[in-house]
């Protein structure tokens, strides 16, 4: 309530969004920190500090920190940040506060193109991955409108990204089950799981991530618009189908990127929007901004959680988003829906 | 019923001296045509496979086993009959509690696996196969996967009817509930021995290597007690898919109603996900093809998509072992395989009309 008085009253500079936004980076720091020293061997923070500023490669304690968790630090922000900003899209042009890459099968969709493309086509370089994983991701959505319709109820559009996903991964299963050397190979990523190597398969995609969220940027005033109805949004001069299309490709190029990089993680696009708009209502663009760094946040404190639940043995963070995740879902559907 | 009330084209089916029912000829005539598929495709399961029969053989061998060579009758009675009939069964299960539950949520795009029964039978079966093998004999497994169904969904029921129950939030909290079960199958399936883990895929994917006779009679019973008990609620569900208010005008208290079919549903669903793995998705699709030919008529909706399903279960099964022979693909994943892309064509013409 305070954010909306002050930001009205000081028109033109928004204090109380911008330190939002400080607060909220100052936190994802001071995660960031935690994620580096907590593990299965816990590091002091001077030597995560020496690691970062004053690298000694004899060290040991320092060579992890560079080598393996600084590596999947980076990961887990790129995938959050992306993630967060595709639900934010999505739930946006489909008006609809259910929406959510892995919730309606985009993610699995991308991991079944991912997989075939592995084991079918190992002739293509690892660069096509992502290419496949947009494909799938594509694919995936079009069924998802296909089955459900653009004006369709909550229920209706959930229920049949539940069909798309049992298709798909009924298909990867089967594919897993013809080869089970496979099986063997892929059961950590096909949980959403974010590693050290990781960050080599962020060099596949880096180009489209940066591309798709700089353009998410691009949509802001048309979104606004279209945030008051689709009618009102197209007596604004928004061109609403190109809004939509553009929307979704946006989803699928940012989840396909996060597929082919961590594999299916799903749930961070459906709560992030909602706790940023508990921040944020009105305004796409700070929507946006807001996203990005708590889902940042989230999949940072997951990938910590991921590590240290079960230590030494690691959990998979796309476990660990999808029990934090759920039972957020169930609230919104206990408290939305009637 | 006055003579003059009854649709045009009707016939008096007597049961039993004092119960007698009147049912449209296109229904009878429907549910004969696809009693007889059932029919021929349990012939042709019984007549393929690595050992190769042909149909007029199996016949033969079912009808009258005591004439053929024993090694035949073996393979015929011991292996592939029980089977089929246990795909059958589940089949036929499946799909009767897809309809009913199509019916109270009033959504075409319901499937029995919705309301939790199939990840918490699927998550306690892991348990037991994963983390703690051995604990409890093999052939207890289904009893408590069964019971690890009953209890999640009863949770489902539980939260959407927290506040009031409507069929969307029952939908929704079982997706909800089903994605974090899921997750947890995941992570058991991803950290286990993968020697455990393999035999525990093959049968989460819906295969049915392992049936045997007892299993088809602990079937049979519970599709007949659920399945009667569904089929004779039908006039309740044709009331219900009118909206609660409506049948509440006509004397069906959704109250009671639903929570008692939910009952039935939960039943057949977990009684067949226990002996064949997750088969679902024929809860899904059978009652759409049903419907194409009775419309929602429920007296005729339920057996016809008893029949449907079961026809699709044996399908998918046989399909599953002959294709990519010698390998075995699961039954449930075939099925998915099979009616996705139909079930996405068949919605989005429902959509258009």
């Amino acid at each position: 309530m305070l954010n909306k008085v002050e930001a009205h009253s000081m028109s033109g500079f928004p204090v109380a969004r911008l330190s939002g936004v400080l607060l909220l980076l100052l936190a994802v720091a001071i995660a960031a920190f935690l994620h580096l020293s907590l593990g299965a061997k816990s590091i002091d923070w001077v030597t995560i500090w020496q690691a970062l500023f004053e690298y000694n490669p004899l060290d040991m304690d320092q060579v992890i920190i560079r080598e393996s968790r600084q590596a999947r630090l980076i990961v887990s922000v790129v995938v959050g940040a992306s993630l967060a900003l595709a639900g934010v899209i999505m739930q946006a042009i489909s008006s609809n506060p259910l929406a959510d890459p892995g919730l309606l099968g985009i993610n699995s969709g991308a991991a079944f193109f991912v997989v075939a493309s592995l084991l079918f086509f190992p002739m293509f370089g690892q660069d096509y991955l992502p290419v496949f994983a947009f494909l799938g991701a594509a694919f995936a959505a079009l069924l998802v409108i296909l089955l459900s319709g653009w004006e369709q109820g909550s229920e209706r559009l959930v229920l049949a990204g539940v069909v798309v996903t049992a298709l798909f991964s009924a298909m990867t299963a089967i594919l897993l089950l013809i080869d089970q050397q496979g099986l063997e190979k892929l059961r950590h990523w096909l949980t959403g799981a974010i590693g050290a190597s990781d960050l080599k398969k962020l060099q596949w995609v880096y180009p489209y991530l940066i591309f798709a969220i700089v353009c998410c940027f691009t949509l802001v005033r048309s979104l606004n618009a279209f945030h008051l109805g689709e009618r009102v949004a197209a007596s604004l001069g928004v061109n609403v189908l190109l809004l939509k299309v553009s929307g979704l490709a946006l989803v699928v190029v940012l989840s396909g990127c996060v597929v082919t990089v961590a594999g299916p993680i799903g749930f961070v696009g459906l709560v992030v929007p909602h706790v940023a708009r508990l921040l944020v209502r009105n305004s796409y663009a700070w929507l946006f901004l807001y996203s990005l760094l708590i889902g940042t946040l989230l999949l940072i404190l997951s990938d910590i959680a991921a590590r240290i639940v079960l230590r030494p043995y690691e959990i998979n963070t796309g476990i660990i988003t999808a029990f934090v995740g759920a039972p957020v879902f169930i609230a919104l559907v206990l408290r939305r829906m009637k | 019923m006055k003579q003059k009330q009854l649709p045009s084209r009707s016939v008096r089916i007597k049961l039993f001296s004092r119960m007698s029912f009147y049912a449209r000829s296109n229904d009878v005539f429907w549910l004969l045509f696809f009693g007889l598929l059932l029919l021929f495709m349990l012939l042709w399961g019984a007549a393929i496979g690595s050992y190769q029969l042909s149909i007029l053989k199996s016949w033969q061998i079912i009808i009258a086993p005591e004439l053929a060579p024993e090694k035949l009758v073996r393979v015929v009675w011991e292996f592939r009959l029980p089977r089929l009939l246990v795909a059958a069964l589940c089949g036929a299960a499946l799909a009767i509690a897809g309809v009913i539950l199509q019916s109270i949520t009033r959504n075409a795009l319901a499937s029995p696996g919705l309301i939790g029964v199939e990840a918490g039978a699927s998550a306690t079966m892991l348990v037991f196969v994963v983390i703690v093998p051995g604990v409890i004999p093999v052939f207890l497994l289904p009893v408590f996967a069964m019971i690890g169904g009953f209890i999640v969904a009863s949770c489902v029921w539980l939260l959407s009817s927290l506040r009031g129950y409507s069929p969307i939030r029952l939908v929704l909290v079982g997706v909800g509930i089903t994605s974090m079960l899921s997750a947890f199958s995941e992570m058991l399936i991803t950290y286990g021995d993968i020697d455990l883990v393999e035999s525990a895929l093959m049968w989460l994917g819906g295969s049915l290597h392992q049936a045997s006779w007892p299993q088809v009679k602990v079937m049979m019973f519970w599709l007949l007690i659920a399945g009667s008990l569904a089929w004779l609620c039908f006039r309740q569900l044709n009331l219900l898919i009118l909206g609660n208010k409506v049948a509440f005008s006509r004397g069906v208290d959704n109250r009671k109603a639903v929570p008692f079919l939910l009952l039935l549903c939960v039943a057949l669903t977990s009684a067949s996900v226990a002996t064949a793995g997750t088969l679902t998705f024929v809860g899904l699709i059978a009652p759409h093809i049903a419907r194409r030919f009775c419309a929602n008529r429920h007296g005729a909706l339920i057996p016809l998509s008893a029949v449907i399903g079961a026809c699709l279960v044996v399908l998918g099964d046989s399909l599953g072992r002959s294709v990519f022979a010698p390998l075995q693909l699961p039954a449930g994943l075939v099925l998915v395989l099979i009616g996705a892309p139909y079930f996405i064509v068949l919605i989005s013409r429902l959509r258009k009309a």
